[in-house]
Parts: C-alpha cells; structure tokens; sequence
C-alpha cells in the first residue's frame, strides 16, 4: 500500500521559468502533534499564472496555505510572496494577498454590503474609494440586487460568491483559493471558474487548491500533487500525465467469438501494447494512439465474425497519475 | 482606526440581535418594573398610585359605653388610614350592601349586633364575625381591609387574655369579676395599650415602612436596590455574552479571515475588548437613565454615579473577557457564563436587594465576588453617598477589573499567538 515516492523528473520543467515569480516555497513543514500535516514542501508559481495544489483530504493543501498566508507558523523551512517572507515580513505578504477560505467566513447577520465594507475597511480601504470597489465587487460576484439581506438567508452558491468577492476587494497580486468550488450545483461552479481564469487574464496569480482533477486541470498553468503532506509530482498537465506513459486505455466488450482468441490477434498488432482479458470477458487494451488503431480493431473482429458490443476510451488523466505514484485513487479517502 | 471599525461591527451585530436587547434591556427593566408594580402602589400614596379603597362600615353593635364596634369604627376613621381607605359610616346594612352593588363602595364592614359581647367573651373564644361585602372584580382594597381588621381584632385577643386574667388574679383575693366587669376591664386595657403606642397603625409599619418616614424614601431605595441588582447581573451578562463574540468568530472562521488581513493581533484582540467595554457603557448608562425616569429612582449625585459606571463597565468586561479567554467553544460557554454568573451574581447579593433581613456575614460573602463590590458602591450612591463613600468599592473594581482585563489580555494573546 504505502509506496516509497521519490519525485519523477519532469522534463521542461526548468525551461518554464519565464516570468518574474510570485510564490516561492522552500521546504515547507508543519506537525500538528504528531501528524506530520506538510513535510518538506517546495514549490513556485511565476506572476500571472494559476498553479493548482491537488491532492485527496488531509494532502495538507490548507495548511500549506495558511503557512503562506501567515495564519500558520511554519516548523521548518520558508516562503516568499511577492518576495516578502512570511516569517519576516507578514504584514506586507498580507496586503499582497487574497485569502478564500475553505470554510465560508462571512458574519451571516449583516448584509452583504456590510460584509464587504467591513472587510475593505480591513485591508485599509477607506471612503469614496471603499464605497466604489463594495459596488465593483458586488457588481462581479452577481449579488448588487441582494446586497441588503442578511447573508445567512443566501443560498450555498451566493455565500462562496461572496466569501471569493471578499478576497478581492483590495486588488490582491496573488489569490489563494481552498476548494472554492466544494458542495455548489455545477452552475455556479461553472460560474466561478470562469471568474477564476478572468481574474487571472487581468493578471492576477492564483495559487487553487481542489481535490477535482478536472478543476486542476482546466484552470492550471501547472499542478501540484500533494498526498500525505508531501509534494509526489508536480509540472504541466502534459508533463504529468506522460509520468503514466503515452498510452491511451481502451475497454471493450465483445460477443460471439472467444475472448482468448480475438485477445491474440489484437494483440499482434502494430501499436497495442498490452491486451488483458477481464473477469467479466471485457477486454482492456493499452494502446499508443487510440484514433489509430480502432479501425484495425474493429477490421479484425469482422475477420473473426465477432460484434464489439462496446467501446470506451480513456486518456490519460491526474487521477491515472495519482494512482500510479500512490496505488490509491484521489477519492478513495 | 480599524479598532474602532472592528468595534462597532461587534456591536451592529449585537444590537441587531433581538435576544441581546432583550437580555441588556428589557429583563433588567421588566424585572424591576414587576417589583415596582407589586410594591409601588400601595405605598407610594404620595403619588396617588392607588385611590384610597371607599369603606361602608355599618355598626350593629349594641353595646353601650366602651364598645368595640365604635373602637373599630374610630379605627378604620382614624387619619393614619386615610391614604388606604376612605369611610363612611352607613345607618343600615342593606344601604351599605347596596354602595358596593353599586360600586358607589368597594367594600362593606358589618359590624354585627353582638360584636363587644362576643369578641370579649374569655370563656367561650368564638370567632367574632365582622362581614365583609365587597366588590368581587377588586383585588387590592378589600385585602387591606380585610388586613386592618384583622390584626384590630388581634389586638382584642390580647384584650381579651388580659381580661381574662385580671379575672383569675382578682379570684385569688377572693374577688368575684363579673362578665360584665371583665369585659370592661379587657376594653380599658386596650384603649390603654393603644395610648401607649402599641396603636393599630403598628400595622402600617409592619406593611410598610415607607409610610412612616418622610418623602417615601424607603420605596425608591428599594425598587433603586431591586433595580441596581439587576442591572448588575445584567451587565455582567453582557460583559461575557459580548466577550463571546471572540469565541464565536473563532468557529465561523472569521477570527482566522481577519488573521490573514494586514490587521495585527493585538489590534483585532483590542477592537473586541473596546466594543464590550462600549457596548457595557451604553448598557449602563441606559439602565440608569430608563429606570429614573420610569421608576422614580433617586441614583445619587452625578459625580459618584459617574465613578460607578465607569467602574461597573471595567469590572464586567473585564470579568466577562476573563471568562471567555477559558472557553474554547460556544457550546461551552453558554454553561460557563450561566453558571459562573448566576453563583457569582447570587454572592455578590444581586438577587438579595432591597432584602432586610438578609444576615449580617452575608455582607462579607458580597465583597468576594465581583459584583459585591460595584453593589456596595451604587448602594452608596443610591443612600446619597459622595465620592468619598464610594471611592473604596470604586477603587477596587478599577483595579480588580484592569487586572481581569490584563489576565485575559496574556491568555488570548497565547492562544491566538
Ligand atoms: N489545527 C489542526 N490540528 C491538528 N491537526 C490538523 C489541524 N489542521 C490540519 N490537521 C491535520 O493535518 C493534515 C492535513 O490537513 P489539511 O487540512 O491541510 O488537509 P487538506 O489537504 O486541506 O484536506 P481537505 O481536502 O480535506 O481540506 C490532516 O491530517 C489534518 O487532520
Ligand atoms: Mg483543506
């Protein structure tokens, strides 16, 4: 079960240091008691790009975050926002940034105009300008028409709405998200994922924390997998997924031939790599480039008088990454 | 100035929570007023709270001379009752019957025919029956009456045991006394005993004091003591119910959300301590000014009534932050803050105001808590005590408060360090 994971060598990886950086982490740890929630922890994300920490519940993703948003002191090691250290310089790392919490932390008595006055008074804004970013943010979260009403009476939708608009009011350099997206129908999900991106287009950096692959996967510059407080891999989605080879899956299920049989010819041929029959006489292929070879596949099961009864196709994905480097599944926990 | 901003956030949310008000408000007002109402208008006569109850008394009694029935008569006619009932004396009991049927009268007092010769009677002890006809949708006037004749006839008993025994002594020298002759007897002691201060008004004392002594003093002290009880335990109440507010911040995430704002510790901690020291102000001065104005109440001189608010406010905050700083949860503090406050508040004495006979050690047990010490000074202030009267208790709430305050200062800055 537990695998000894040392840290694939992702190639390109130091060709993509472009850009100034925004985010530098070095060997980052923090034990609460015994748990050891982050270990040795090391990371950056260059200014204008959004990096996604990914990883199962208790990876340690929040806590790293509440390291780099001060709200944690850290056992060991350092960071650097905007190149300000955390453990140094605190009050500039948190004008610098914006912090969505996990948990929704909003005073459900007020409203949702008193909720971000009070929050912008807390990051210093003041007056005319105050007044003008409570109506900018109102305005981008969708809530200007329930601005009055007390926040307790919104729905789970409108409440992250709101705790992500908070984060914004002092146009932050860097966005730190925790699982933004958690227990919200797909609409506003959808919804605040294209917020994300347009943030970022305008410039913003974003460091995402999520346990969907496909969150991470739409929205990032690169991935950061985090298991058991550790950092297992991290680079581009394609650098990732090619930890699992350039092999695509394909489960089929045949009728009126032996499995065994249509298994050999398969596997004979050019760019299927391996051919496994199943329990239940489906057979899974491991092939290099599934647009290929599924004509011939289906060429030779005519040969045999056979009917492919099914066809499905798996690219490669994080969850495949995840599994190979962990032997569990990013939900099984 | 975010502390003040942080501040008054605390105290929209409190003064938007119904609940609070009620608790800061309107339980220390209404408790008080329940008090006023049940004791206020009977004494207060002055303040023509209560109309004097109108009394028909028919007098039956048939005896000549030294007569009970023209005893009670004079009695109920007497000026000391005349802020409690208003009489006139009827020729016939069908007229006094027909005054309360038509509510010209709350109550009638028959006087029946036989009345000296019964209520005198050592030998036979039988209940005298004065009737009583009265006006059924009343309540307080008829019990009055009903009280006054009473102990009257209480104080024949004792007429009655003296009579008696001038009989048995009178007997020993061989002197036979007569029913008649002991009935005067008994009867000439009792106007004796009412000439030499053992009168009936001695009821008035019993009931209330305040009637006694000049300009109704005694019953805005009490309804002020009963009022200065409440309002303590009610801000001490609120010391630690806003003190709370820490705690709950803490559960909502929000105390964390502020952690990562650039907004120092220290500074959000101090927000949190000025919004219940604020919140105790307005609590306070609230209380004061209310219950004057509706109960009358006499708080003493501005100078020392100023000194105590300032103090009451720093000792409840202070106690209430020192409270909170040991609670890690809501769940837990509603028990703590109940509980600390309702033993606390019970030694302090602020259940007990206004009570006399309250043991003299009790006084000691107050000056260990607290609350004792802010009672002992509005108690003062409340007598008419100056500055110097109060400057002890005021002293020590300053003190005892600023060093609450400071305990509660290190153990949160440890906790959220
Ligand atoms: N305050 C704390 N006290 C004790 N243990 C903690 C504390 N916070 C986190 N942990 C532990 O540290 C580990 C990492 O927790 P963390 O919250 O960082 O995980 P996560 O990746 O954010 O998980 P999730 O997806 O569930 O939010 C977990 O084992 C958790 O139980
Ligand atoms: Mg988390």
């Amino acid at each position: 079960m537990l695998q000894v994971v040392t840290q694939p060598q992702v190639p390109g990886k130091a060709a993509n240091h472009n850009g100034p950086i925004a985010i530098r982490v070095e060997g980052l740890g923090k034990n609460f008691d015994k748990i050891q929630a982050v270990q040795d922890v090391s990371f950056e994300v260059e200014e204008g790009q959004i990096v996604s920490l990914l990883g199962p519940n208790g990876a340690g993703k929040t806590t790293t975050l509440s390291m780099l948003a001060c709200l944690l002191r850290p056992d060991s090691g350092d960071a650097w926002i905007m190149d300000y250290s955390i453990k140094t310089e605190a009050a500039a790392v948190k004008q610098a940034i914006g912090v969505v919490p996990q948990e929704i932390a909003l005073y459900s008595d007020l409203s949702a105009k008193e909720n971000l006055q009070f929050w912008g008074k807390m990051y210093g804004l003041r007056g005319p300008k105050l007044t003008g970013r409570v109506e900018e943010i109102l305005e981008l979260v969708g809530l200007t028409e329930r601005q009055k009403g007390p926040v307790a009476k919104f729905s789970g939708g409108m409440k992250r709405r709101l705790n992500i608009g908070v984060a914004l009011l002092h146009r932050p350099q860097v966005l730190y998200m925790d699982e933004p997206t958690v227990g919200i129908d797909p609409q506003s999900r959808r919804n605040i994922l294209d917020s994300v991106k347009k943030l970022n287009r305008e410039g913003m950096t974003v460091l995402y924390t999520t346990h969907y692959m496909e969150e991470a996967q739409e929205l990032s510059n690169r991935i950061i997998i985090m298991d058991q407080g550790k950092v297992i891999v991290q680079g581009t989605h394609q650098e990732l997924v090619k930890i699992v080879g350039e092999q695509d899956r394909i489960n089929l299920t045949v009728s009126q031939v032996v499995p065994k049989e249509i298994a050999e010819r398969w596997h004979a041929l050019e760019g299927v790599n391996r051919v496994s029959l199943n329990e239940d006489n489906s057979l899974t292929l491991l092939v290099s480039d599934s647009n290929l070879i599924l004509p011939n596949l289906f060429e030779v099961a005519t040969g045999l008088g056979a009917r492919i009864t099914s066809v499905d196709i798996q690219e490669p994905n994080l969850e495949a990454v995840f599994l190979h480097l962990t032997g569990r599944g990013l939900r099984d926990s | 100035m975010k502390i003040l901003d942080i501040a008054f956030k605390d105290m929209l949310r409190s003064f938007r929570s119904g609940f609070a008000i009620i608790m800061m408000f309107g339980l220390p007002l209404l408790i008080t007023g329940l008090f006023y109402l049940a004791f206020g208008g009977i004494i207060n006569g002055d303040n023509d709270q209560l109309a004097p109850t109108k009394v028909q008394v028919v007098n039956l009694d048939q005896t000549q001379g030294v007569a009970a029935g023209n005893s009670l008569v004079t009695f109920l006619q007497s000026q000391e009752l005349t802020k409690l009932i208003a009489v006139t004396v009827s020729p016939d009991e069908a007229s006094a019957r027909q005054a309360v049927d038509s509510q010209q009268a709350g109550v009638a007092v028959i006087i029946p025919a036989n009345f000296s010769n019964t209520i005198m009677d050592s030998a036979t002890g039988a209940a005298t029956a004065v009737t009583l006809y009265q006006d059924p949708t009343l309540r307080l006037g008829p019990q009055i009456v009903r009280e006054l004749i009473g102990h009257f006839l209480d104080h024949y008993n004792g007429s009655r045991i003296a009579g008696g025994v001038l009989a048995a002594q009178a007997g020993k020298y061989g002197v036979t006394l007569d029913n008649t002759a002991s009935q005067v007897a008994g009867l000439e002691y009792s106007q004796w005993a009412q000439t030499q201060g053992a009168q009936p008004n001695q009821l008035l004392d019993l009931q209330a004091p305040a009637s006694q002594s000049a300009n109704d003093k005694p019953l805005t002290s009490l309804i002020g003591s009963v009022m200065a009880g409440m309002m303590l335990f009610f801000v001490f109440y609120t010391g630690a119910d806003t003190a709370e507010t820490i705690v709950k911040e803490e559960e909502e995430g929000t105390l964390a959300r502020l952690f990562t704002t650039p907004t120092s510790r220290p500074l959000i901690l101090a927000g949190k301590f000025v919004s219940v020291v604020i919140t105790l102000l307005i609590q306070v001065v609230t209380l004061v000014v209310a219950s004057a104005l509706l109960f009358g109440i006499n708080w003493g001189a501005p100078l020392p009534v100023g000194f105590m608010t300032v103090g009451t406010v720093v000792l409840a905050a202070g106690f209430g932050l020192l409270l909170i700083s040991f609670v890690k949860t809501t769940r837990q503090s509603g028990p703590v803050i109940g509980g600390a406050l309702a033993i606390t508040g019970m030694l302090g004495g602020l259940m007990t105001t206004g009570f006399n006979n309250i043991p003299s050690f009790f006084a000691t047990i107050n000056l260990l808590t607290p609350q004792g010490w802010v009672l002992k000074g509005w108690t003062s202030t409340l007598g008419g005590g100056g500055v110097g009267d109060i400057i002890g208790p005021w002293l020590v709430s300053i003190v005892l408060g600023l060093a609450l305050f400071g305990v509660a200062t290190l153990i949160f800055r440890r906790r959220f360090a």
